[in-house]
This record gives C-alpha cells, structure tokens and sequence, in this order.
C-alpha cells in the first residue's frame, strides 16, 4: 500500500490541460481545419468525446504530428484496415490523455497502392499495429522500422483478412 | 564477453501461455530483447466474418480465458453502437456487478501466477483460494466457470439467482479482509520485494508513447482509466478512484493491482445496492445497419477496444478486435534493457500477459 495513491484527473500529463466540452472540441477542429484546408473532409462529432475525420492519405504523417505535438494526442489506441470493393480504408482512434477525447482518424488507398506513411516515429505503439495490418491485410507502410509478418509465419503466403481470401476448406 | 541472443520460450515456465522472448545477453545483462508472438493465432476476426452477430458471443469469450466476461461484454457494447439499443438500466448494474468481479478473478489469477513466477509458492495458493469464489459467485449468476457468455446484445442473458446479492456482499467483506492479509504475505517476503522494487522501470513518456494502458501505465504515474474516462454502463453513478502510482517498476505495478481490487469490492457493493428492479434484457434485430460502431472498455489488462462495420446483413463486414497485451508487450524492451536476465520474470510477469486476446 506504501506509495500508491489516488490521482486527480489528468494528473502526470503536461500538455493539453483540456476538458471535454464544446469548446475543446471546436478547438481542435479549427486547427486541424486550418493547417490541411483541402485534404481533411468531413469533421464531425459522432458521439461523447468522440470526433471524426477524414484525411488524405499524403497529409496522415504531417496531421498525425501536428496532432501529437500541438494537440495533446499521445495515444494511439487502434489501427483497423478495412478493405471495400473499390478501396482500403485505414481508420486510426487517436486519444488524448489530458481531455478524454478520442479521434477517428479515416484515411483510404487506393486497391492498386495500398500504402500509406507510417506513423511508428510518433507514437511507437504505432509499430506493431501496422505490422499487423501488413501482415493481415496487407498493407504497406513507407518508413516503418520494421515492416515484417508478426502474427502469422513468415512464410505464410496470403494476407488472410482480404476477402478474396475464403475461410475453410 | 560476446553477447548472444538466447530464447525464453515458447515452451518456458515464464511464458503462461504460448510465446517467445528473444534476449540479447552481454553476461548477465539484457542490451536488447525482441518479443514474438503468434502461436495462438487463430483468426478470430476472419471467423466473425462469417458468422452471425449472435454466434460471434461464445468467439469473443474464447479471445482471453482469464477476463473472458470483459470481451464478451465489450464485443455487445460495439454491436450495440452499431445498432443503437439502448440497455436496461437493470442490465447496466449487473453487467457492472459481473465485471468488477471478473476483474478480481483476474487480478487474483495474475497475482498467484506472478508469485509462483518468483519462488514463492503460498502466495499462488492463497491467491488461487481466494479466486475461487468470485469463480463461485461468477458460476452461480451465470452457470459457467471460465467461458461466461453472459452478456447478450442488449442485456445481459438472465437475471440474479436468489440471494446473490447476500453472496456477493459477503464475499466483498471477505476479499476485503484478506486483501490487508496479502499485504503482509507479500511485502512481508523479502525474496518478492528485492526481485520486485525498482525492477523494470518504464517512464511515464515511454508509457505513453508506447502505447500501454492498464495497471502498466497507472503504475507509471498516469492517471486514465475508462471506467472514469470513457465512462460507460453505470460507472459515472459509482463512486470508486483510479489508482495511480508514481514509481513505474513492478512493484508499482502489483501496488496498483492490489488496490484495484479493493475498488473493485467497493464498486459490485454500490452497483447491486443500486439495482433497480425492471427488465434485464431487449431484443436486437438481427440485421445490423450499415455503418461502424465502435466499444471501449477498461479490461482488467489494459484498453480493450473493438470496431465493427456492418452491412446491412447478419455478419459484420469487418471486426477489428484491439488487445491491451499486444501492444503492452511491444514495450517489453524498454523495460527490460539494462536489467538482468534473472528480472525477466519478474518483468513479463508484471504485464499479466494473456497469449489469448495478443494473438486472436
């Protein structure tokens, strides 16, 4: 029991004393907004704490530290890729620890490129998450340490979440 | 002296459940170290594909056999984002109520793996008793011991067996009790303390930065847990404190864990005193509409977290499942360089490892 103790809100984070209310949020909005004026699309509120947005895929490293350094956002909790029929959709879930906010970061390649830059510079928790969407969905990642097979061997000759991949015999 | 990898698994007592730490040793000094995971990967989220929102429930229990109630609860949070139902406030307490006392089984699980991990074998037995029962009250709300498959999408599958609640608050007297006991069980070993403090330290930025959550980063100095975060279910009725510690080594991580525990026997004593009568359970369609949801939850091992995108069908086009240890055990080597080989244990055994939920 020696040591441990109850913390305030917030407490152990410098940057980013922000609280969830409507003015953080515009905040946050304005300045993404203002720094990639034609690449991010769709910004809304989606639900409690939970804002949405959709960016080109050459401005995601740029937006991702800006959101980093300027912002407060030092978490990535989620990389998800999703694969449509005309497209892969990458949607990153950005948190902030300070004010509770999380952001839904949507990014897409096209079917014949699918790559996009890799963030693991910024949040290292990026690093294994992308190797996993390398080596599930297939996905490339320019500039990642690392980009190897994590779960499957790496001998392994499919990228099984794609659908063209059929589960069972 | 040459340095040289050595393996620590996948077959090593250390490693509770199928994986393999690479060790770079210089004598007896770790200078690099390369987690690798995978030989539990059973393509869980290519299983969903195929199946119907309500055949994923009994999936989602088998992603970790120590908290499987939290993944069972946390995959009907994300299928009820995507189809908009709202729970019985009734279900909201119970699930609640279940969840807190899966947390404890956990916390007790992981505490007696951990002591027997360092040579001290009456703490895995106390530990393991005492887990028993919540295993007990957990089986007598829902009929099974490990794989619950008690949350349903849009309540919970039946309501409480006569006097449970009696039980349940029994039990808290009693964990309660015995939690004051394990303090001078463990902190009175002087094996478990010296393998313990000052072991594996992990800043507060490398926490952060890397992406850890849990018992891990609290014990950093971080304050952020779900429950009071993120709130969901009826954790903003309940008055509990996350539980922070300054130090960030293992023993700031079994400080948090213990704690946690008797927060944990606070919050199932508010939630069933609080229950409100009514009904426990809505019917769901069985389409989803299309669109994303999205669920977050505090598991006992860190942020649990799933996205589901639906179709317009009875399968999700896509599950995405995140796991706290998967990314928790990516950090392994900033704790563990510049350590000796003989923390290893100590260290892996802090992070609660579940092979389960990493791997999918």
């Amino acid at each position: 029991m020696a040591g441990s103790r109850r913390g305030a809100p917030g407490e152990g984070i410098e940057r980013a004393p922000m609280k969830v209310d409507g003015e953080a949020d515009e905040r946050v909005i304005r300045t993404v907004i203002d720094s990639f004026p034609t690449t991010v699309k769709d910004f809304q509120k989606v639900g409690a704490g939970v804002l949405r947005a959709k960016i080109d895929r050459r401005d995601l490293f740029r937006a991702c530290k800006l959101l980093r350094d300027r912002l407060g956002f030092e978490h990535i909790s989620m990389i998800s890729a999703i694969e449509y029929a005309d497209r892969f959709e990458l949607v990153y879930h950005i948190a902030c620890y300070g004010s509770c906010m999380l952001l839904e970061l949507i990014t897409s390649t096209p079917k014949d490129d699918p790559t996009v830059d890799s963030v693991s510079a910024i949040w290292g928790g990026a690093n294994w998450q992308e190797r996993e969407a390398f080596d599930l969905m297939g996905i490339g990642f320019n500039n990642h340490p690392k980009l190897e097979r994590i779960l499957l061997p790496k001998d392994f000759m499919y990228h099984p979440l794609r659908k063209e991949y059929k589960e069972g015999p | 002296m040459a340095e040289m990898w050595i393996n620590m698994g996948p077959q090593h007592p250390m490693t509770h459940g199928l994986w393999n730490l690479r060790i770079k040793v210089d004598g007896e000094t770790i200078t690099d170290a390369e987690p690798e995971v995978g030989y539990l990967h059973r393509g869980i989220e290519k299983i969903c594909e195929n199946r119907t929102y309500t055949q994923i429930l009994p999936i989602a229990d088998r992603l970790c056999y120590g908290a499987s109630l939290s993944w069972n609860h946390l995959y009907c949070r994300t299928v009820e984002d995507l189809m908009g139902i709202e729970v019985p406030e009734r279900a909201q307490y119970l699930r609640v109520a279940a969840l807190e006392m899966q947390r404890i089984a956990s916390h007790l699980m992981w505490l007696a793996a951990y002591a027997a991990d360092l040579g001290m074998m009456i703490g895995f037995i106390y530990a393991m008793r005492d887990r028993e029962i919540f295993i007990d009250l957990l089986q007598s709300l829902t009929g099974s011991r490990i794989t619950y498959n008690f949350c349903r999408i849009g309540g919970v599958a039946h309501d409480v067996p006569p006097d449970f609640e009696r039980d349940s608050l029994r039990a808290c007297d009693y964990m309660e009790k015995k939690i004051r006991e394990y303090y001078d069980l463990y902190e009175g070993s002087k094996v478990f303390m010296m393998r313990n403090v000052g072991v594996g330290v992990l800043t507060k930025e490398d926490a952060m930065n890397l992406g850890v959550t849990g018992p891990p980063l609290r014990a950093s100095g971080v304050r952020y847990d779900l429950r009071k975060d993120m709130p969901y279910e009826s954790y903003p009725e309940i008055d509990f404190q996350p539980i922070t510690h300054p130090d960030g080594d293992c023993y700031a991580r079994y400080c948090v864990r213990m704690e946690e525990m008797l927060e944990s026997c606070k919050i199932i004593r508010q939630a069933l005193q609080r229950m409100p009568k009514g009904k426990w359970r809505v019917l769901a369609p069985r389409n989803a509409p299309i669109g994303t949801g999205l669920g977050r939850v505090e598991d006992p091992r860190g942020e649990g977290m799933m996205y589901v995108v639906g179709d317009g069908t009875d399968r999700p086009y896509r599950l995405k499942i995140r796991s706290p240890i998967f990314v928790t055990v990516s950090a392994a080597k900033r704790m563990l360089v510049g350590y000796k080989v003989a923390d290893v244990v100590a260290i892996m055994g802090g992070l609660d490892m579940c092979i389960g939920e990493a791997d999918r």
